[in-house]
């Protein structure tokens, strides 16, 4: 195993946010952590990087206990993330920002630079302009490309679908196959579950900072419970014919309402976002 | 009045213009603790007097005395180095001593300031009861020590009709604006600039880079207490005095230039400095040199009414995306 989290405790204050998470990502996987706001799937993360402290258990990197090193060190360790709501340096460049992936290596990083922005095109033709005035998507684009300037292992990603259109989550969703392709192991945290599920081999499921359920990332597409509280039950009961198989669950009453309160709520949160980033793509169209 | 000020409008905007110059240097040191740590480093000021000390110390040593010409800038770079260096390694040993155990503790920002006050008061008691007086050699009530002979000798260097420029004022507004180039480089084009303003955007996502913060955080003490120094050996070679209280005023002044301009920008520091200085010059041809504090702290409260942020804002940071 390339990653293993082993039963990692982690509190804010007095509050428990993890409480005893297990997981483990292989060399040349994605891995998804599904789940609700609040299941700790960011904490998760954030824990592996090393910008939170453990109050139990342990990590283990590449065969190596890094459970106390400092989150800088990890970098170069080969622990990559794109943080949540992207963490662009708004007043440097695109190339600055870019640069700061690179920043603990040593060496030249121009190499590096040409693939990111082979990988990214549009980064290229903004590569002087300042990452705070980009768009959604061009900054998860950017969160992306820097986060592999390290050369990571692993690249953690953090919902980098959060906020953007439709056509811009499938883009964004093609190209994290790309880099696994490429052979990056990737970590990916997702509210998105449908999306991330589809080109994930494995997924952990977390509720209030447990795990509630693993498998491969297939079996739970098709698994009832996830469909209703993580897939949004309803949409698919909506469309008529592809709801009869998810009929036959075993308590057909409460799940279909525990889906249709969840599923209302999904579909609002989901629509202003895909409008905002559709403003955001306007914008930016060339 | 007016007509006061009309006369004296050329001798006040050199005058204002070299003062400013100081309080720009002073404001960086301010500035840059601000945007990285969110802190304002009240000892910072006494980081300036150290400095002036370092260069009595170095005039004394050198045996400097009415110097001149090229002479005299040759005095003016050896004291910014011995300055600089000096006040430097303080500010690296109070970020140690003051401001880091807290961090680790995870204390909260206002316990950092009580440090910060704390510190100064310190650094201010321990020249005034003992470095002085060892160092020194005097026993002069308070530290206080006006040099009996001027080791400046001063001449006009340039003559254009109304305007007269003396070398000193010349040598401190030049220094100070190659510093500021210097500094400006530094945080703009080098590795270790890029992790100083990443810290300031954002701290998080720059440990996430590999940012080691601790080291970015001595950086910026260093980086800000150097150029303190500097200001202060261009102090020192202006004014040709030193005093363990010296700080106090001038790090309010330079904290103000720093508000004025923007706290955390480090571009604002450099505008609110020259600002500040030409308005205690034209303040005090207009209304009388006693005035002159109350017309520089008047600007601050108007600019701040009409611009909380100050001058340029607050850009090093920006609002974060």
């Amino acid at each position: 195993m390339l990653l293993e989290i082993r039963d990692i405790h982690v509190h804010y204050g007095k509050i428990a946010a993890l409480k005893g998470i297990t997981a483990s990502v292989d060399e040349g996987e994605i891995v998804t952590l599904i789940g609700a706001n609040g299941a700790g799937k960011t904490t998760t993360l954030k824990t592996v990087s090393g910008l939170r402290p453990l109050s139990g258990g342990g990590i283990v990197f590449d065969g190596k206990d890094i459970s106390k090193m400092p989150g800088h060190k990890r970098v170069l360790a080969g622990i990559g993330q794109a943080p949540e709501g992207r963490g662009i340096f708004p007043g440097m460049t695109v190339e600055e920002n870019l640069l700061m992936g690179a920043y603990a290596r040593k060496g030249d990083s121009s190499p590096e630079l040409k693939e990111a922005y082979e990988l990214f095109p549009r980064l290229a033709e903004r590569k002087n302009q300042a990452g705070g005035t980009m768009s959604g998507g061009e900054q998860q684009m950017l969160a992306i490309g820097r986060a592999l300037m390290a050369k990571p292992k692993v690249l953690l990603l953090d919902e980098p679908s959060m906020g953007l259109a439709p056509m811009l989550v499938q883009q964004i969703f093609t190209i994290i196959q790309e880099i696994n392709r490429r052979g990056t192991t990737v970590l990916l945290v997702e509210q998105n579950a449908q999306q991330a599920l589809q080109i994930a081999h494995r997924a952990y499921v977390l509720e209030t900072g447990r795990v509630v359920k693993t498998a491969p990332a297939a079996d739970l597409l098709d698994d009832p419970e996830v469909r209703a509280a993580y897939l949004g039950g309803d949409l698919g009961a909506a469309k008529g014919t592809a709801a009869p198989p998810a009929a036959p669950a075993p308590a057909p009453e409460p799940s279909a309402t525990s889906a249709d309160a969840g599923g209302p709520a999904d579909a609002d949160s989901a629509d202003p976002a895909g409008t905002r980033a559709d403003d955001g793509e306007g914008g930016t169209a060339p | 009045m007016l007509d006061d000020f009309i006369n004296q409008f050329w001798p006040s905007t050199i005058d204002g213009l070299s003062l400013g110059a100081i309080y720009a240097l002073v404001a960086l040191g301010y500035t840059m603790v601000y945007g990285v740590l969110r802190l304002i480093n009240f000892a910072h000021a006494d980081i300036f007097m150290v400095g002036t000390f370092a260069a009595l110390w170095t005039v004394q040593t050198m045996g400097v005395s009415s110097a001149g010409g090229i002479g005299l800038i040759g005095v003016a770079v050896v004291m910014a180095l011995v300055a600089g260096a000096v006040s430097g390694g303080s500010a690296l040993l109070l970020e140690v001593a003051a401001y880091r155990p807290l961090r680790k503790k995870g204390a909260s920002r206002l316990a950092a300031l009580i440090s910060a006050i704390g510190a100064s008061i310190f650094i201010q008691q321990l020249f005034a009861t003992t470095v002085i007086p060892w160092v020194f050699d005097t026993s002069k009530e308070g530290g206080k020590l006006p040099l009996n002979e001027h080791f400046v000798s001063r001449n006009d260097v340039v003559d254009l009709g109304p305007i007269h420029i003396s070398n000193d004022k010349l040598i401190v507004f030049v220094g100070a604006v190659l510093m500021m180039i210097a500094l400006d480089q530094f945080v703009n084009r080098t590795k270790l600039g890029r992790g100083i303003r990443s810290t300031a955007q954002d701290p998080e996502t720059a440990v996430l880079m590999g940012v080691n913060i601790d080291r970015v955080v001595s950086v910026t003490f260093l980086v800000g207490g150097a150029m303190a120094g500097v200001a202060a050996a261009l102090y020192f070679l202006r004014f040709e005095q030193a005093w363990f209280f010296t700080g106090f005023l001038l790090g309010i002044k330079a904290f103000t230039a720093a508000v004025l301009g923007g706290i955390g920008n480090i571009r604002g520091a450099l505008v609110g400095g020259f600002a500040l200085g030409l308005f205690e010059m034209y303040g005090s041809s207009l209304f009388g040199s006693e005035w002159r504090d109350v017309v520089a702290f008047s600007v601050l409260i108007l600019v701040l009414m009409f611009r909380p942020t100050g001058i340029l804002g607050e850009s090093l940071q920006q609002a974060r995306a």
